[in-house]
């Protein structure tokens, strides 16, 4: 395979993260706590809101919440879901915001290129490459879901960001860091099943 | 998007990951965490030694999930390496080795778990050699990599983006150093390990430690050589005459400042072989005839 020059692939990788920041958002709670989360496609979702995934434990205590777009923009948003298991939350926010593109996490490749970004330490859009280090499964106990571990820098305040793939498409929500160098992502077809599921029971505000 | 050169390339590593990725076994020789190997001839697997705590009840899991016994065909500390006889094997050998520049990108794969193949992204940070890392360990050439080491990936490939490896990897070398063995030293230790079942190294028998030399008895720069402070018993040391107290300065001319200076010089080549060494007793430079000995 003739693979294209280094500068045009670094190019490449440029244009997908300017792309993909549109769609990611910081999440504050409370006092200073900063979370990531991702404007995801709404078509299911009533009224012009606009549907925010991030992880449960970045919002699951807080008391205010609130979104700051990639342009500086600030929403409150609502809690409209969460699930502590699958460390999934959902927020609503009253504004029109472009959504990320959803990409296949069923068909991930180990080895396949990976990259965040995130607000890690409170840092905004901070982004960090790797790969698809390895696929998992969760223990019986946690429905025996699938999860995803990448080489991806990640830190505190990653948290509820996307992982994404050589398309800039989300393929994960990153979830947690093991042994300080093995992040953990929840595959996006998961988040999408919950989310569905969420708003087909309750439609959102 | 097809001509998307980031998805080329994204495709091209994981191809590379699948394609090693059928050459590598899960290693069960240590509690807990299981750890790799390389398949590299029908029925042999290269692994890190360190990895191997026991010598029985070894078992290799296979790509597709078969899991089978292996028994140790020779094993080599000093260079962190060790060879696996893997009867009814059948899984695709490692290809040929890819030559490791600074900057080229590494994908570091093994298979630490039965849940499949693992991969971390990085680059060939340096090529270097020789390092020595204490306890004997020895390597002649080495590849460093800034690839994250999982656990269990010892024992695993260090890959270019094309699947072709540049060495196996190991942490077995300490310091929190992340290196891959180069492909052509491996293999020709694992040949010496086949033929064989160790490496030659050679021997003296001798506990020393590292002392700086009186001014008077400087030459050529050298400041410091080995004090003597153990003689073992019918070692090839006490056979050719060294005593407690003697300071070692050079083995066949070669200055012996420290321990890898003495690792260096006793190489397997000289094992059987007499060599003049050159030492400071009761002040006074002498020199001995010693038939250097093989390592036990």
């Amino acid at each position: 395979m003739v693979l294209a020059s280094a500068i045009d692939t670094t190019q490449a990788l440029a244009g997908a993260v300017e792309r993909a920041k549109a769609s990611v958002v910081q999440v504050r709670v409370g006092r200073g706590g900063v979370g990531t989360g991702i404007i995801w496609p709404a078509s299911r979702a009533a009224g012009q809101s606009s549907l925010i995934l991030t992880n449960a434990h970045v919002v699951i205590f807080a008391g205010d919440v609130d979104i700051v777009t990639a342009d500086g923009r600030i929403f409150g948003a609502a809690l409209l879901a969460s699930d502590g298991m699958l460390d999934l939350a959902l927020l609503g926010v009253n504004a029109a915001l472009p959504a990320a593109e959803v990409g296949d996490s069923q068909r991930l490749r180990v080895g396949e290129l990976a990259f965040a970004i995130g607000n890690p330490w409170g840092q905004a859009n901070v982004v960090t490459a790797g790969v698809i280090s390895g696929l998992g499964r969760l223990p019986q106990s946690m429905r025996n879901l699938p999860y995803i571990r990448t080489d991806v820098r990640l830190a505190p305040g990653n948290s509820g960001g996307p992982l994404l793939n050589a398309g800039g498409q989300v393929i994960g929500i990153n979830a947690m860091i093991l042994g300080g160098d093995l992040g953990i992502a929840i595959p996006s077809h998961i988040a999408d099943a919950w989310l569905a599921e969420r708003l087909g029971r309750a439609p959102a505000r | 998007m097809s001509d998307n050169p980031l998805l080329a390339l994204s495709r091209a590593m994981a191809d590379a990951v699948e394609m090693i990725g059928k050459s590598l076994v899960m290693v069960n020789g240590r509690p807990r965490q299981p750890a790799t190997g390389i398949a590299y001839e029908a029925d042999l697997v290269l692994t890190a030694d360190h990895v191997l705590e026991r010598e029985d009840k070894l078992t290799v899991q296979t790509y597709d999930g078969r899991v089978l016994n292996a028994q140790i065909v020779g094993r080599d500390a000093s260079t962190d390496l060790a060879v696996l006889r893997v009867s009814g094997l059948s899984v695709p050998v490692v290809g040929p080795a890819a030559q490791a520049r600074v900057g080229q990108l590494a994908l570091a794969v093994a298979r630490p778990s039965p849940e499949g193949v693992m991969a971390s992204l990085g680059v060939v940070s340096k090529v270097g050699g020789p390092l020595r890392a204490g306890r004997g360990t020895s390597l002649e050439r080495y590849i460093q990599t800034d690839a994250v080491p999982y656990p269990g990936f010892s024992g695993g490939a260090l890959v270019d983006a094309s699947g072709a490896p540049f060495g196996l990897f190991t942490t077995g070398f300490g310091r929190g150093l992340a290196i891959a063995i180069p492909m052509a030293l491996a293999l020709q230790v694992a040949q010496t390990l086949t033929r064989q079942g160790y490496v030659k190294r050679g021997y003296l028998g001798i506990i020393s430690q590292q002392v700086k030399l009186p001014p008077a008895q400087r030459s050529g720069g050298q400041e410091s050589g080995l004090l003597v402070v153990r003689v073992e018993e019918n070692s090839p040391a006490e056979r050719g005459g060294m005593l407690i107290g003697d300071i070692l300065l050079a083995v066949e001319e070669q200055p012996i400042r420290d321990a890898d200076d003495l690792i260096a010089a006793l190489s397997g080549d000289r094992v059987g072989k007499p060599v003049t060494v050159r030492i400071i007793r009761g002040g006074v430079l002498q020199t001995l005839t010693v038939v250097v000995g093989q390592k036990p």
